[in-house]
């Protein structure tokens, strides 16, 4: 699996014949507030969901990750903030049974990212493109006087 | 003694404990006491690896019960997690001295009634709870370090023992 689609935008081996759809399970009212950025920033949150794990056992976590995604026309992504959390082991724990890939440590970079690509690529292809712009984003700006 | 927290948590090993216990208590092991766990290698796998940074064991009761006074006089730091009330008094009952439970998060489940925002208990669970303070064993409840531990009698005055 290449890590950046062909140039063009589109993955020619894993085209994108439906938009890939993206589940994004955080704690407290993060997903749904990552999603009002993500609104006001591309316009639109078609093809994103939220879902908080709030007040929910990790079973539970699973079981409304699983109805979800099961909704879905096809193969899609689930986005948890950040590795060892009841986010990612539910998700991990669904990731068994169903066609997900699972991204950890999501932000808003990576989620403006899957909106402006969502249609061109292809599951595999966009989950890993997250990936290397998360990464690329995160950096150091060093402050203070020269 | 390596115990430094023992915890009933149906999240088992997640942010509260991999991010803020372990950095308020710094253990270097974590004992996941649970049945299921212990015997499906996967669920193990998992719950190793989403605390990367310390020593994970899962074990099944009657093992944490034999190696829990070996445990007590090992170097370093430890806390032990069990899924359930009933987890809890299954470890008691099979002879590990546990002076008192942290509740950290038993969540809402049909047939359950709020205690608070993380403690949701049905009848078996309050049979469990009850057991357990009839030993003496002291049940706190207590999401994160920060937040004031109350016993679970003053939230639950159902659990309380009959003393009559």
């Amino acid at each position: 699996m290449s890590p950046e689609p062909r140039p063009g935008g589109r993955d020619e081996a894993a085209p994108a014949t439906v938009p890939v759809p993206a589940l994004v399970v955080m704690h407290g009212d993060l997903a749904q507030a990552l999603l009002r950025a993500v609104e006001k920033v591309y316009g639109s949150t078609e093809g994103l969901e939220a879902l908080s794990n709030e007040g929910l056992s990790r079973d539970a976590l699973q079981a409304g990750i699983q109805q979800r995604i099961d909704a879905w026309p096809g193969a899609g992504i689930v986005c948890v903030d950040f590795w060892g959390s009841s986010c990612h082991a539910a998700a991990a724990c669904v990731a068994r049974t169903r066609d997900i890939v699972v991204i950890t440590g999501c932000h808003l970079g990576m989620l403006l990212d899957f909106m402006h690509n969502r249609e061109t690529h292809g599951r595999d292809a966009l989950a890993e493109r997250m990936r290397t712009k998360g990464l690329e984003s995160i950096r150091l700006v060093q402050g203070g006087a020269s | 003694m390596s115990w430094v927290l023992h915890r009933v948590d149906d999240r088992l090993i997640h942010g509260q404990v991999v991010v803020t216990w372990s950095h308020h208590l710094h253990p270097a092991r974590v004992w996941v006491v649970d049945d299921a766990c212990a015997h499906n290698e996967w669920e193990s796998d998992l719950l190793r690896a989403c605390a990367p940074d310390l020593e994970v064991r899962v074990v099944d009761v009657a093992e944490a019960a034999r190696i829990y006074a070996e445990e007590a006089s090992a170097p370093g730091r430890a806390l032990l997690l069990v899924r359930t009330l009933q987890s809890a008094l299954a470890l008691v009952e099979a002879g590990a001295p546990i002076p008192r439970f942290n509740v950290g998060g038993l969540h809402y489940a049909a047939g359950k009634d709020k205690v608070n925002d993380y403690v949701y208990l049905d009848a078996d669970d309050r049979r469990a709870a009850r057991a357990l303070l009839e030993r003496g064993i002291a049940l706190e409840v207590q999401d994160v370090p920060a937040a004031r531990p109350e016993p679970l009698t003053a939230l639950d005055p159902g659990v309380t023992p009959d003393r009559s």
